[in-house]
């Protein structure tokens, strides 16, 4: 990276002095309290510092007299929370989506959830949750109990409104559509065969896992955080409990952090595997999506060996991990992944020249580095566009410091380099194992740790399968938390989806669709 | 006729999956389920995209508030007999989502459920079972002898009532009793 040198919290202090307060060292890099719409400032001030800025998610919590909007914000080499607070009788506060686009979003989840008006923003409504929800009823204030929400089932026929010009057609895709497995509704508008404009509407899955952290202990969230995805799930559960330990300064031991990165990139391996099967699905090459599904089956069963079930591991903790390695396990580890490391020049051969993927993928969904970082994309979607994000690298947690791998990036932005980014990572996972399996360290892979965790706040990022997966806990000193956020990667990847779709042709969309590696069920929580 | 709609339907149903809430886990086991290690499709299941073509709902997820009237929409859409598969615990109870703002609960709160398969998320050897378990109990195998019975002792006679003829008798089972059928069949 070349600015590695930026020192963000000292350009805001040199251009914002002593109307905002800066914490450094709090969460993460550090912490800037900006009251009275100062945030706008502070995120001007950042942006135009470091090209790299990006909003990663946007924190609401109930702060008992007011309700606190804290934006986490990472640049190239930081990640800074700038904490606003608004009165809940009047709850407004100024829109940054003008300064930053990736923000239209996280906006919007913080209106639904917590009745936050964002003065300015330019498509206003419900996003997660339904139509008919309960006028003044926001789900994540501390008031309201999830029990004594009177829920009324939304009309499964919805007004359509037909768009005003007659060369238009409007095509809905879902909820419930063949060529998605989760339930989310796309309006695509097309002229003809182009798309023009696509209006996305989650909240189909949104269980309200959130607030429910609230109401469990910290042990029964793990399992509870777990269950947001049933592809990465340990990385969930990992994101969950390195925040934890963070607040409560738990120190891991060493076997137990080599453990969780085996088990993290099996997870990885195996959502990788999956998505690069499933591309082959939506653009009609089945032979490769059973091949592909084939060779899952074997890192299965090794999920299955070392933690005890097929999908979820239940293998994170807080204070370590609840099951180790058996040495006779190990050259079975080997074994299953030396011979899928023997089928991936076929697979790599099929996805770099052969012509019908090329045809599909190729110059499909261009999105450009510099639309890349504006719209705060991640993980393999922003490797693919040419931006070099990777937490494993940027902010090493567990044993990844340690671990040698290589950052795959290309620069071409488009469906087939998205595909063969996660092509080229299911080696690297491989590579990593192997190392992880080799260098085990010995000793305890546990802890004891309190059942209540101190007061305080921590964020923590962890790279999922899908990019990077964002967890804020702050708890209140008993043994359940007083929030838990939880930003997903494919929540930061919707908005270049509905950017790289218009002007191509409709029959392109589930290609550029799959290449993001969508995951729903992550999205809503 | 009873004989053959039976084998027709034993041999081929047409699943349908719809996703009211799930968190991936229940349906990428559904997705295994077609690969090639347990390929349920040499059972002559199918997935099939269309509520209208579909004789089984595979549904997995608790109900959320959002789905529930696309779920039972769905359902509406499917021909008569249709039967329901809840996959996994969320969708037999509401599993860990039970109570939570959003969520109305399992899938029989919406739609009548005609076998349960439990678990979080269940093996496919599971999924594999509960429809095997469901296409015998439409056609449970023959038994080879049947048991002697023993002798009843003989009950003073009713007097013999004048038969009526009734055409319905020789008509097929209605689906409503197909499903009661199985329901006891399956719930084991």
């Amino acid at each position: 990276m070349s600015n590695n040198k930026i020192d963000i919290l000292s350009i805001v202090a040199s251009k914002l002095g002593s109307k905002v307060e800066i914490q450094p060292g709090h969460l993460s890099t550090g912490t800037i309290i900006a009251q009275n719409g100062l945030h706008r400032d502070v995120l001007k001030a950042m942006i135009d510092a470091d090209e790299k800025t990006g909003i990663t998610a946007i924190t609401g919590l109930d702060l008992g007299a007011t309700i606190g909007v804290y934006y986490h914000v990472h640049t190239s080499n930081a990640f800074v929370t700038i904490k606003a607070e608004v009165p809940k009788e009047n709850p407004k506060i100024q829109t940054i989506v003008d300064l930053h686009p990736g923000a239209v979003f996280h906006e919007l989840e913080v209106a639904d959830l917590l009745g936050v008006v964002f003065e300015g923003h330019p498509t206003p409504g419900h996003f997660v949750l339904s139509e008919n929800w309960p006028i003044g009823v926001y789900p994540l204030r501390k008031d309201v109990k999830p029990q004594e929400v009177k829920l009324v089932p939304t009309p499964a026929s919805e007004e359509i409104k037909l768009p005003e010009n007659e060369r238009l057609v409007k095509i809905i895709i879902g909820p419930q559509h063949p060529a998605l497995l989760e339930p989310e509704k796309f309006a695509v508008t097309v002229d003809g065969e182009i798309v023009t404009k696509v209006e996305p509407r989650i909240g189909y899955v949104h269980r309200g896992i959130e607030k429910a952290t609230e109401s469990r202990t910290y042990l029964q969230d793990v399992y509870l955080v777990e269950r947001i995805c049933g592809i990465c799930n340990s990385i969930h559960a990992a994101g969950f409990v390195e925040c934890v330990e963070k607040i409560a300064k738990t120190e891991v031991p060493e076997r137990a952090r080599y453990l969780r990165v085996i088990a993290l990139e099996l997870n990885r391996l195996h959502s990788h595997l999956l998505t690069l099967g499933h591309a082959g699905l939506e653009i009609g090459y089945e032979t490769l999506f059973q091949y592909f599904w084939r060779d899952r089956e074997p890192i299965m069963d090794l999920i299955e060996l070392t933690s005890g079930n097929r999908v979820y591991s239940s293998l994170m903790t807080v204070g370590g991990v609840r099951r180790d390695i058996k040495e006779t396990d190990i050259p079975k580890i080997k074994s299953t992944l030396k011979t899928l490391r023997g089928q991936l020049p076929f697979y790599r051969q099929i996805y770099q020249n052969e012509p019908s993927i090329k045809l599909r993928m190729v110059n499909v969904g261009v999105l450009k580095r510099e639309d890349a970082l504006k719209l705060s994309v991640v993980g393999p979607v922003a490797r693919g566009s040419g931006v070099d994000i990777d937490v494993r690298k940027d902010e090493p947690y567990e044993a990844y410091g340690e671990i040698p791998f290589k950052e795959i990036v290309y620069k071409e932005g488009d469906t087939w380099a998205r595909m063969n980014v996660r092509m080229d990572e299911v080696e690297e996972s491989i590579n990593i194992i192997e190392y992880a399996v080799d260098h085990l360290p010995s000793g305890p892979f546990r802890i004891n740790t309190a059942r209540s965790v101190p007061a305080g706040e921590a964020v923590n990022r962890v790279e999922a399968p899908r990019g990077e997966l964002f967890y804020y806990v702050r708890s209140n000193g008993t043994d359940m938390p007083d929030r838990v956020k939880v930003r997903t990667p494919t929540f930061a990847n919707i908005p270049s989806f509905l950017k790289t779709a218009i002007g191509e042709s409709i029959a392109d969309v589930p290609a550029n669709f799959v290449s993001l590696d969508p995951c729903f069920s992550c999205t809503d929580r | 006729m009873t004989d053959t709609k039976t084998w027709a339907r034993v041999k081929s149903p047409w699943v349908l999956h719809f996703n009211s809430g799930a968190c991936n886990g229940c349906d990428i086991e559904i997705v295994a389920l077609l690969t090639p290690k347990y390929d349920v499709e040499r059972f002559g299941v199918k997935l099939e995209p269309s509520p209208r073509h579909a004789d089984v709902l595979l549904v997995t997820g608790c109900v959320t508030q959002q789905c529930a009237e696309r779920l039972k929409r769905v359902y509406d859409q499917m021909p008569q007999p249709k039967f329901v598969v809840a996959i996994g615990a969320c969708a037999c109870s509401g599993g860990v989502f039970e109570g939570n703002y959003n969520v109305l609960g399992g899938v029989d709160k919406v739609i009548p459920v005609t076998a349960y398969i439990p678990g979080c998320p269940p093996r496919p050897e599971a999924i594999l079972d509960g429809v095997v378990k469901l296409l015998n109990a439409l056609n449970p195998p023959k038994p080879k002898k049947e048991p002697k019975q023993a002798k009843q002792p003989e009950l003073p006679k009713e007097e013999a009532k004048p038969e009526v003829a009734k055409p319905e008798a020789a008509i097929t089972q209605t689906a409503q009793q197909v499903v009661e059928e199985v329901k006891p069949i399956v719930k084991q």
